[in-house]
């Protein structure tokens, strides 16, 4: 691979990843934001098979392998599970509170209604939140500018943004997806900052976060039996008072 | 020996005898004499700018004219830009002002009767208009009483609706929800609410039968925004935006002795303090603009109560401000070891870095406070709309130079420069202000009020064009530090132009109309031509669009920033995209904000009595206009002719290489990269095109003359001038966009009838939009204060010996601090 | 050279003027074929024209000068975009002042004109297409000026004829992940500053989801053909620039005949290639609430400063 090619072939990579990013704000439709979560960590296995062609490690390719059939695979199919379960209507149990129609309670499931910073507000915010990674990780870049590292600071930024998906938005679903740019954030940093983590500690925390996934998939059907619905903000009615 | 001292000392002769010629004067002939000396003073002002400006220098020591240190003056070409451009905005206003406190305006116009095509009074009008003069009275300036009632449903509802113009679907939607069919919400908001019905206001109305609206449907309230009247609300001066002059005497207290003696002095103030080369000399004139200024915002107090509390935010501000910069400036003294400029400037470079940084910061906060910058604006858009007008046009486009000037002088010609923190500060307050001010112009319906917040808006983007030039500065690139700093020095040109031309055309419509509420102006185009068309070319200035001369400045400064990421450092990185979006949206809002300015105050009909019976302003207005319209013209379509004198300024001002802009005669070219810009060519383009265009149009057509129609308006044919849109309803969607960075404030009070909770006897819908930076900021601050003047009033309990008692406690403690301390 | 540079400004307007409404006929066709109706034809809108231009010129009552100024500066204002943009060829007399900034800020010149003309009439609907058209085209600003800033940074010029052929010699640069964002947040703004479907509904009849056309109403006769042209002219344009500015191979950057013919034939399949992709896209498209646009704009805007971003830390293009 010419270095002219692998330059911008991470590049875009990159570009990518933090496009997702960016979509999961500004999209409402959890469906459409799970299948932009499939896209990011395509693209973050593509970020470890480019580097891994380019630096002739081939080991970094079996890492590519199996963060794509996990991130862009398995992940996402475990949350369509979810969704789909959640959607389907067939299933639920009757809501609770009597004012709750039907109606709305699909809508506001499927789609995250009245998040909560709005969605304008949310991508200025990212805006700022990238021009900080930026300033952030300049130190690390000069350190030894190559094209891995400059690009080091969409792996901080993806990791920022992700924060701050969990922080403005109510849905559980969407709460997972920014869990998950968040931790796609992380490997990426880890990708272009060192060329990837050894292989066991990558799928250990791999396996960590399928766990924290299913952890999730138990609790948001936990709340969905308890409250008829995954508002975060109901969790507040269980504190004692 | 040059010009320039010469022409200085015209100018105080001159200045001296207005003051003079207006205290002693009979009053016929005062504003004249006053008027024609303050014109001489300002065409000195220019000379001594203009020379120095050409190259030439000018220092005098005058010792024995102030006590210990003696006046210091000294000018270079920093001074002789703001000296050329208070000199030139003096000229105008003093032109201006011979006809505004000439006799006539609204008191000489027959007393309000049956105008020729005011609104009709009809029944339903005067319904209307009743509650919402009872708005007034409250001091909520601008809640009306909306809402006709009925037991019976149908019938009177849809009489009110009729009334306006047949949308009795959009009442019936009101009818519909409030469920009991019984009565009908008719909406009777001059323009602002059946402006919002139609504007398609979705969602959000309250509806007073507690019935949830269909979205679009509703529109049933008359939505007002009496945008700053919190503030006078809270003052309770009641009433103070937007309300007529009563008894329409606008130009009373500007004819008075104390005005017309005191403008020369304000005006010999606003062009030797760039002259002043020493802290004292510097403090001296700068306190005594202060105070002249001050004394000029207050002639007209006796017409309106609102014009006392603008006075004294005026007054507090202004001298906490004059403490601070005492307070930096004797630091700043103290530690060079002399307190004329050339010591200053050969003492800075010794000093710690942390006494830099405080004297930067203190000046900073004081001069830009002067400059009206977020978030200590707060005096400005008090002051400057209840200042007269040309007064308001030198304080807007003269006087808050001079906190550019202050903050360029001691930033960066005292100074030296300095670290990258000083100037990321100076563009955050610039970046702020501007967003911020236009924002609030936007929102504001009082005509000068939006001319203040926009003066806020364009000394913001100066500031920033400072701030980028300080950081380039700081990062070693001299040529872009000049080139940013010459964009923000034509910036202020320009600004000065335009603004002080629009306070003007403002303060000939307030003569003619006595009012300044843009939602009972319009149709002034037809009564004031002239007027109407200088405004125009002001607004055409302002928003910073091609054949407008503030597109130039501002397309300069979008340069010096679009070449700055050449800049390295993360600062430069972070900073300049940001400031890129804050000047394109500002300029984007500022395209909205004069748009309704221009078309919602002077185009379409009347909206009001005291507008349908506008007339032109007299002569010497219209010239002092003139004089300002062809300075903008000028300064548009030939920039160029400026490039020399700004490369000189900015060199004056510190940073080297300043010949990175040149201009020949009528382009503006950056040398160092291929951007140039030819206005002149741009307009003739535009002129040929509109022409070719007129051509294509007529070419074809059967018939050369254009046939009169009745107003289309789909079908509904003629419309009255109460369904117009107004200022308010104009800034209802931008206000809904930014409802985040707003935060208006809405209440809606239904008193039912005394017979039935059902039935609705009256609806009354008012919103505000505070100034929030102020009430989050000065509110807490003056509470406090009051709190503990309030508890500090027990210590005055009336006794003489208690107070003695104090006094002598007070210098034992010093005495004994000194003993032990010392 | 001279000469072939005049006759490349001469042809440019040329080519807008006439090839305008053949562009707007020919999007209507395109939509109502995939809508699977029939269409009216591609030459429609010229002969709309036409019929408009030979009817009778009518003055509402109560409308000033700004009314009957309006519809002479949009077709002039973008009459002179298109003779300062590089579209068919970078060296032209004018290049050298084909300044982005300056194209930006003619555009929003016409708008204002158009707004200042709807509240001129003194009507609710006048006034509510004014209001509504200056908050969206202030909200536009930000992004299209963040969008120019990126796109002239490889270049150090917002010189629109630099720009290109820069371009033109480094063909990679528009794949770069800053040039792709870039287009993207451009292409938006175009949306938006055009008055297309997630924005402004040009074929609507409702006078209460009207933006562009609330402000309109009044004309009536040559000046509603001139307000046509002009708004036709302006989709024009602004393809054109996107077409330029993502895909510019084939603008002539030399001096000869043939070549400016060439560009001249590529302008103009750019262009109706991007309006049938827009037409395309406007059939599936829903025009969203006007309160919702402030969303679109901001995701646009974000999408251009990571542009900004991008082209400082990836690739090290900025250094140059």
């Amino acid at each position: 691979m010419t270095s002219g090619a692998y330059t911008q072939l991470l590049d875009l990579a990159c570009g990518v990843l933090l496009l997702c990013a960016v979509v999961v704000l500004w999209q409402r439709e959890l469906a459409v934001l799970v299948r932009v979560l499939a896209v990011q960590g395509a693209a973050l296995a593509a970020i470890a098979a480019v580097l891994g062609v380019h630096e002739r490690r081939w080991g970094l390719l079996v890492v590519a392998a199996g963060v794509g059939v996990l991130r862009a695979g398995v992940l996402p199919y475990l949350l369509r599970r979810a969704l789909g379960a959640r959607t389907g209507g067939a299933a639920d149990p009757p809501p609770p509170a009597a004012y709750r129609s039907p109606y709305r309670e699909d809508v506001s499931e499927a789609r995250e209604t009245r998040p909560v910073v709005n969605v304008a507000a949310s991508l200025v915010t990212a805006a700022l939140l990238t021009l900080l990674a930026y300033a952030a990780a300049r130190p690390l870049v000069a350190l030894h500018p190559t094209p891995a590292t400059r690009a080091l600071p969409v792996g901080l930024a993806v990791v920022l943004v992700g924060f701050f998906v969990l922080v403005a938005r109510r849905r559980a679903i969407a709460q997972v997806v920014g869990f998950l740019t968040l931790d796609n954030g992380i490997t990426a940093t880890a990708f272009l900052a060192a060329s990837g983590v050894p292989p066991i500690v990558e799928l250990g925390v791999s396996f960590d976060v399928l766990l924290a996934v299913l952890v999730l998939h138990v609790l948001t059907t936990r709340m969905r039996a308890a409250f008829g619905g995954t508002d975060l903000d109901d969790l507040r009615e269980l504190s004692d008072r | 020996m040059n010009a320039i001292g010469p022409a200085l000392a015209v100018a105080a002769g001159l200045g001296g005898a207005g003051s003079l010629a207006g205290a002693l004067a009979p009053a016929r002939v005062r504003p004249l004499a006053a008027g024609v000396c303050t014109a001489g003073l300002g065409a000195a002002g220019v000379v001594a700018g203009a020379a120095a400006l050409g190259g030439s220098r000018y220092g005098v020591w005058l010792p024995g004219l102030l006590p210990l240190a003696g006046v210091r003056l000294a000018v270079d070409a920093l001074s002789g830009l703001f000296l050329a451009v208070a000199g030139a905005v003096t000229v105008a206003a003093a032109v201006y002002g011979i006809g505004y406190a000439s006799p006539g305006g609204t008191h000489d116009q027959p007393p309000p009767g049956a105008g020729p095509d005011g609104a009709s009074p009809g029944g339903h009008d005067m319904a209307a208009a009743s509650p919402s003069g009872g708005g007034h009275d409250d001091g909520v300036g601008g809640s009306f009483g909306v809402g006709h009632a009925s037991p019976g449903g149908g019938g009177r509802g849809d009489a009110v609706g009729g009334s306006f113009r047949g949308h009795p679907s959009r009442g019936g939607g009101g009818r519909r929800d409030a469920g009991a069919g019984s009565f009908g919400v008719g909406d009777a908001s001059p323009g602002g609410g059946r402006g919002d019905g139609a504007g398609g206001s979705f969602g959000g109305h309250p509806s007073p039968g507690g019935g949830g609206h269909d979205d679009g449907a509703g529109g049933s309230f008359g939505v007002r925004d009496a945008s700053p009247g919190g503030g006078g609300r809270r003052d309770g001066a009641g009433g103070t935006y937007g309300t007529a002059y009563p008894g329409g005497r606008p130009a009373q207290g500007i004819r008075s002795r104390g005005a017309q003696a005191v403008l020369p002095l304000f005006a010999l103030a606003l062009l030797l303090v760039p002259a002043a080369a020493s802290v004292s000399t510097f403090l001296l004139l700068w306190e005594l603009m202060a105070l002249t200024s001050l004394l000029l915002v207050l002639a007209e107090h006796r017409e309106r109560p609102s014009v006392g509390q603008a006075g004294l935010w005026y007054a507090v501000m202004t001298q906490l401000g004059f403490v601070l910069l005492l307070a930096g400036l004797g630091l700043f003294a103290a530690r060079a070891g002399g307190e004329s400029f050339a010591d200053l400037r050969a003492g800075a470079a010794g000093m710690s870095p942390a006494v830099r940084g405080t004297v930067f910061v203190a000046t900073a906060a004081a001069f830009t406070s002067k400059a009206g910058l977020a978030p200590l604006h707060a005096w400005l858009p008090r002051a400057h709309p209840e200042a007269p007008s040309h007064v308001s046009a030198l304080m807007s486009a003269a006087m808050v130079n001079l906190g550019v000037y202050g903050v360029l002088r001691v930033g960066f010609d005292l100074l030296g420069g300095g670290p990258a923190w000083w100037w990321l500060l100076l563009t955050a307050a610039g970046g702020l202000s501007a967003v911020y001010g236009i924002l609030q112009a936007a929102m504001a319906s009082d005509l000068k009020r939006l001319l203040a917040y926009s003066t806020s808006e364009n000394m913001g983007l100066v500031v920033v064009g400072a701030g980028a030039a300080g950081l380039f500065r700081a990062a070693g690139d001299e040529p872009l530090a000049a080139l940013a700093l010459a964009a923000a020095l034509l910036h202020v040109v320009n600004h000065s132009a335009f603004k002080a031309l629009l306070f003007c055309a403002a303060g000939s419509v307030l003569r003619a109309t006595g009012l300044r509420d843009l939602d009972r102006l319009g149709g002034l185009r037809a009564r004031m031509p002239a007027t109407a068309g200088l405004f125009a070319v002001g607004a055409l200035g302002a928003v910073a669009l091609p054949p407008g001369n503030g597109f130039v400045s501002e397309w300069l400064l979008l340069q010096a920033l679009v070449h700055g990421f050449a800049v390295p450092g993360a600062a430069t990185a972070v900073v300049l995209p940001l400031a890129v979006a804050v000047i394109a949206l500002s300029a984007g809002l500022a395209a909205a904000v004069f748009v309704k300015a221009l078309g919602v105050g002077f185009f379409a009909r009347p909206r009001s009595e005291p507008a349908a019976r506008a007339a032109e302003s007299p002569p010497a207005m219209l010239a002092g206009m003139g004089l300002l319209a062809a300075g903008c013209a000028v300064l548009a379509l030939a920039p160029g002719l400026l490039g020399g004198p700004l490369a000189r300024a900015a060199a004056a001002a510190g940073p080297a290489g300043g010949t990175s802009l040149a201009g020949a005669g009528l382009s503006v070219r950056l040398h160092h990269t291929s951007a140039s810009l030819y206005p002149l060519w741009v307009a003739l383009a535009l002129v040929a095109g509109v022409a070719a265009a007129a051509g294509l149009a007529r070419l074809p057509a059967r018939r050369g003359r254009r046939r009169d129609a009745r107003l289309w308006d789909c079908g509904g044919g003629a419309p009255t001038p109460r369904m117009a849109y107004t200022a308010t309803s104009f800034a209802e969607p931008l206000q809904r966009v930014f409802d985040d960075v707003l935060a208006p404030e809405q209440d809606v009070h239904v008193t039912p009838v005394r017979e039935s909770a059902y039935l609705v006897r009256r609806v009354r819908f008012q919103r505000l939009v505070p100034d929030r930076i102020e009430h989050r900021l000065y509110l807490p601050v003056l509470t406090a204060l009051s709190r503990t003047a309030a508890r500090a009033r027990h210590l005055a309990t009336g006794s003489v010996h208690l107070y003695l008692a104090y006094g002598l406690f007070g210098l034992v403690t010093v005495l004994a601090v000194l003993v032990v301390g010392w | 050279m001279s000469g072939v540079g005049y006759v490349a400004v001469g042809a440019q307007v040329v080519v807008v003027v006439g090839g305008a409404p053949v562009l707007g006929g020919w999007m209507r066709q395109v939509r109502a074929r995939l809508e699977g109706r029939a269409g009216a034809g591609v030459g429609q809108p010229w002969r709309d024209v036409r019929k408009l231009l030979r009817k009778e010129a009518v003055t509402p009552v109560g409308t000033g000068p700004a009314f009957r100024l309006a519809p002479l500066l949009l077709v002039a204002t973008t009459a002179v975009v298109a003779a300062l943009m590089p579209l068919a060829s970078t060296r032209t007399p004018v290049s050298g002042s084909a300044d982005l900034i300056l194209v930006v800020a003619l555009l929003a010149l016409g708008t204002v004109a158009l707004a200042l003309a709807g509240l001129d009439t003194g009507t609710a609907f006048g006034g509510m297409g004014a209001s509504r058209e200056m908050t969206i085209a202030a909200l536009v600003e930000p992004t299209i000026l963040l969008a120019v800033f990126a796109v002239s940074i490889p270049v150090g010029s917002t010189n629109l004829a630099a720009i290109i052929a820069g371009t033109i010699h480094h063909p990679a640069r528009p794949a770069s992940p800053a040039g792709l964002l870039a287009v993207a947040a451009l292409a938006v703004a175009v949306l938006a500053e055009a008055g297309r479907i997630p924005v402004d509904n040009p074929a609507t009849h409702l006078e209460l989801t009207m933006v562009h056309e609330a402000m309109v109403l009044e004309y009536a006769g040559p000046d509603l053909a001139l307000v046509e042209l002009g708004s036709q002219m302006r989709l024009a344009v602004l393809l054109g620039l996107l077409g330029s500015l993502a895909a510019p191979w084939g603008t002539a950057t030399g001096g000869s005949l043939p070549l400016l013919g060439l560009a001249l034939v590529l302008l103009v399949v750019k262009t109706a290639l991007l309006g049938t992709l827009l037409a395309a896209a406007e059939v599936f498209w829903a025009k969203v609430r006007l309160f919702k646009v402030p969303e679109l704009l901001a995701g646009s805007f974000l999408l251009a400063l990571l542009a900004v971003v991008a082209s400082y830390f990836l690739t090290g293009e900025a250094v140059r």
